[in-house]
């Protein structure tokens, strides 16, 4: 083939890509209008909303959490009474459980996972929808519920009996016991569409054995939640059932028990610290990869580590019940399998290890918060390992260093890479770089903030200082310590403001980041920032494990994918083989409505049982709705048969 | 980055059944939580029951054991319609899947009397004990999945007599029958707790 032809195939070739940019654009426009804004169903926005709204909820959190500190900085402190520092840590704890940390990941996961696997959107647009608007919802019934001053105030696990119907009258417990229940179901549906979304929408070639770190980690945190939270959301009704209908579930003198609630709960409650902590390690493999341009040591290892630690994750429950006088052997099973998911962690990071020394590291913001990570998340994990010691877990129940733990676990192993995947993708999602010189002051203050916060309280824990007092006595000498995690906490709130602020500065004059600025591993990195609202022109096919490393040159690319439909390709769930083409649907309003419904559902039900028929109205209206097709897919329509 | 050509997907289809379908996984995850909800309430069960001097509390008459077999039997049943039902769908035969639909709506609809009948006889409320909150609940949590299991029903014989019906609904058939044999078989263990157990082993009660 002569120059001549090339030059000419190539223009041609142009040409046709301009075309189908043009009837993509047609096709998959983002929804318009203030009508339109409740009937988005593009994952990127609804990923980037879905971010903002967690992010939101975590500067409350971290609002209330100052307010804690602010009391507690001095002995017979008088800044906030009794009751609402029991209502301000209940709060701030479902908020950062519930309404942070969790949703923060998912938004992360369908933002992200659809274009590391190369495809359009999610499996089901409409359910991402539905998700997130029940997430609104939740959080807005659990504000909402605060500042009526009915939020919740017998902790974030409710424990019965103080949150049964005798001890907690009023509906402040109904509200938190609503709000879980929806918020799960938020989660639920979330993560079902992420395993459809990784096991069927892959680009071709991407086997199970390819797919990205990042994604294996959704994965593995989608299948647990789908078998950890239907254990709280039970916990939740049959509570808010006792306390509203007169059941006897946790009623000791009607033939219930209170224990059930804690074996429900933690059921839950145990998993759930590794649905926050898996998708952070996916975060920091993606970063550990790109920053020491590299793949990630010990793929197959990490992969099994992460399936591992979501099966051990299940075992471990009890031990958050070492103080209830359970069955010593029921103790010391829990105990070894509280130490044998030290393996699959530790695993991990000497895998990171491995990678970050043999990589030619580039020290950007992104990766120090990967240290920051390691050096903390470490710290956690040791306490963590003497906590799983029955005999040293009954000393220190219930005090300060149990707060130290949990926080060093879940700050330094979800917040940390958290944040580092902010600024890692930051540029994706904005097209605009985050300043490097602001990402590391706001890193240095968040990790030297957080080590004065919390490091005291493993000291003060260790001293006798209980959880959840509102204050202390003088003699008991907490007040220098407590000072001192009070001066640490406000250096943790400067970091979290030079982040908003170089959010804010960036957003309007960052520097313009084009489509890979960090020289990227995965496909994400392959489309502009931010990507169009199609993803990719043609859909991409894959050849190993970091497709943009191995395909720099040319991209190798699908087509007769339909571009006047929404149309995208289904894969074969192991190897990632051409199967069918499907179409998903486009902007609709039923999700909003339904998910209004089930807020009807939920508020009304607070305050009588007639809230279930009367909501159940709407749900099925919205479903009816939802479900009845409007022709508009250009699917091919059946005719009857005679 | 300039994309390079290297697979045609044109000649596909837009429809597959079973395990190729998303829509599958979706209902496969949906079965998976839900089976997880009534595990789990099936172990509150035994927690409860270990801990109990009791059990079932004195002056729980049993609401029949025929009656109650009657009931799961038809649930059972009701199966067979519609796996006609997902037959026909394979065949894009619409006739075929309203018949059985149909058929299977009527034997839903006796089920849910005759559920009406059994809580009816029963002599103690979710609010007398928590033997009686396990049951009602329970009961209440199945049954308004078999309600849900007949709407759905009678939502597809409307799309299929009003139309129009898309290639994708003859999959929808298929996973909504899947969704039907776990609403139907997930009644079993229950069955077996609260009525056969008791029905059989202790003929006092």
């Amino acid at each position: 083939m002569s120059v001549a032809e090339i030059q000419e195939t190539e223009e041609g070739y142009a040409g046709h890509a301009a075309e189908e940019r043009r009837r993509l654009e047609k096709t998959w426009a983002f929804s318009s209008g203030f009508f339109g804004w409740f009937m988005e169903v593009s994952h990127t926005a609804l990923g980037r909303r879905y971010i903002a709204t967690a992010m939101i909820l975590f500067l409350l959190g971290g609002i209330e959490a100052l307010l804690m500190r602010i009391q507690l900085a001095r002995p017979e402190n008088g800044f906030l009474d009794p009751d609402l520092y029991n209502e301000i840590f209940t709060t701030h704890g479902s908020t950062m459980m519930f309404l942070f940390a969790v949703p923060v990941f998912q938004g992360l996961a369908i933002y992200l996972v659809p274009l590391m696997l190369g495809t359009r959107n999610t499996a089901f647009p409409r359910l991402n929808a539905l998700s997130y608007w029940l997430f609104v919802i939740g959080a807005l019934l659990l504000y909402g519920g605060f500042f009526l001053n009915t939020g919740p105030d017998a902790g974030w696990f409710a424990y019965v009996p103080l949150s049964g119907p005798e001890y907690s009258p009023g509906k402040r417990v109904d509200v938190w016991a609503q709000m879980i229940t929806f918020s799960e179901l938020s989660s639920l549906a979330a993560s079902v569409n992420i395993i459809a979304t990784v096991f069927k929408h892959r680009a071709p070639g991407m086997s199970l054995n390819r797919i990205p770190l990042f994604v294996w980690a959704m994965l593995v945190t989608a299948v647990m939640v789908v078998f950890a939270m239907p254990a709280v959301m039970l916990a939740s009704t049959l509570l808010a059932m006792d306390r509203l209908v007169d059941t006897h579930f946790f009623n000791i003198a009607e033939g219930g028990d209170p224990l059930l609630f804690q074996h429900l709960f933690w059921f839950f409650g145990h998993p759930e610290v590794y649905i926050i902590f898996i998708p952070a390690l996916g975060v920091v493999s993606a970063i550990t990869a790109t920053f020491s341009r590299r793949q990630v040591f010990g793929y197959m290892a990490m992969v099994l580590s992460l399936v591992a630690t979501g099966f051990i994750g299940f075992g471990l429950w009890v031990h958050h019940m070492f103080a209830t006088g359970l069955p010593q052997l029921g103790q010391s099973f829990f105990t070894a399998a509280s130490m044998m998911i030290a393996i699959p962690s530790g695993t991990q990071i000497f895998c990171w290890l491995a990678t970050l020394w043999s990589g030619r590291l580039r020290l950007n913001t992104p990766l120090y918060f990967v240290f920051g990570f390691v050096a903390i998340f470490v710290l956690g994990g040791l306490t963590g390992i003497m906590l799983a010691s029955v005999p040293l877990d009954l000393q220190v129940h219930d005090t300060f260093f149990v707060v130290a733990h949990l926080h060093y676990v879940l700050i330094g192993g979800a917040i940390f890479p958290l944040f580092g995947g902010l600024h890692f993708w930051f540029p994706k999602m904005t097209g605009r770089m985050l300043s490097e010189r602001l990402g590391k002051l706001g890193f240095w203050l968040l990790f030297i903030g957080f080590n004065l916060t919390f490091f005291p309280m493993h000291k003060l824990g260790l001293e006798g200082m209980p959880r959840r007092v509102y204050t202390y006595l003088p003699e008991t000498g907490w007040g220098d310590l407590n000072l001192l995690a009070t001066a640490g906490g406000v250096v943790l709130g400067l970091g979290v403001l030079t982040f908003l602020i170089n959010v804010a500065v960036s957003l309007r004059s960052g520097e313009v980041a084009g489509a890979d600025p960090w020289e990227g591993e995965t496909l994400e990195w392959a489309i502009p920032s931010p990507p169009p609202p199609y993803n990719f022109l043609h859909l991409p096919t894959v050849s190993g494990r970091s497709p943009l490393w191995e395909n720099w040159e040319e991209q190798p690319v699908v087509t007769g994918v339909e571009s006047h439909r929404r149309e995208v390709l289904v894969t074969a769930s192991l190897d990632a083989e051409p199967d069918h083409r499907d179409i998903l649907p486009g902007p609709t309003i039923w999700p909003f409505v339904l998910a209004l419904g089930v807020g009807v559902t939920f508020i009304v039900a607070i305050f009588t049982p007639w809230g279930v028929p009367i909501g159940a109205v709407p749900c099925a209206i919205a479903l009816v709705a939802w479900f009845w097709p409007r022709g508009d897919m250009g699917r091919y329509e059946l005719k009857e048969k005679s | 980055m300039r994309e390079r050509p290297e697979l045609d997907v044109s000649d596909l289809p837009t429809v597959a059944f079973g395990a190729r379908a998303s829509i599958w996984w979706g209902v496969v995850g949906l079965m998976a939580i839900e089976g997880t909800m009534f595990a789990i309430m099936f172990a509150s069960y035994f927690y409860l029951r270990g801990n109990a001097a009791e059990w079932p509390p004195t002056g729980a008459f049993h609401p029949g054991l025929g009656l109650t077999t009657a009931n799961l039997a038809i649930l059972l049943v009701s199966m067979i319609p519609m796996h006609f039902a997902a037959k026909a769908a394979h065949r894009e035969d619409l006739a075929g899947i309203r018949r059985g639909l149909i058929v299977a709506t009527v034997l839903c609809v006796a089920v849910l009397v005759i559920r009406a009948i059994v809580l009816s006889r029963l002599t103690y409320r979710w609010d007398s004990h928590a033997y009686g909150s396990l049951i009602w609940t329970t009961a209440g949590f199945h049954t308004l999945h078999v309600i849900t299991g007949l709407l759905e029903n009678l939502l597809f014989i409307a799309l299929l007599i009003k139309g129009p019906v898309e290639d994708k609904h003859l999959v929808d058939v298929r996973v909504n029958t899947l969704y039907w044999y776990f609403v139907a078989l997930s009644w079993v263990p229950f069955y077996v707790i609260f009525f056969l157990d008791p029905g059989l082993l202790d003929l006092s009660y």
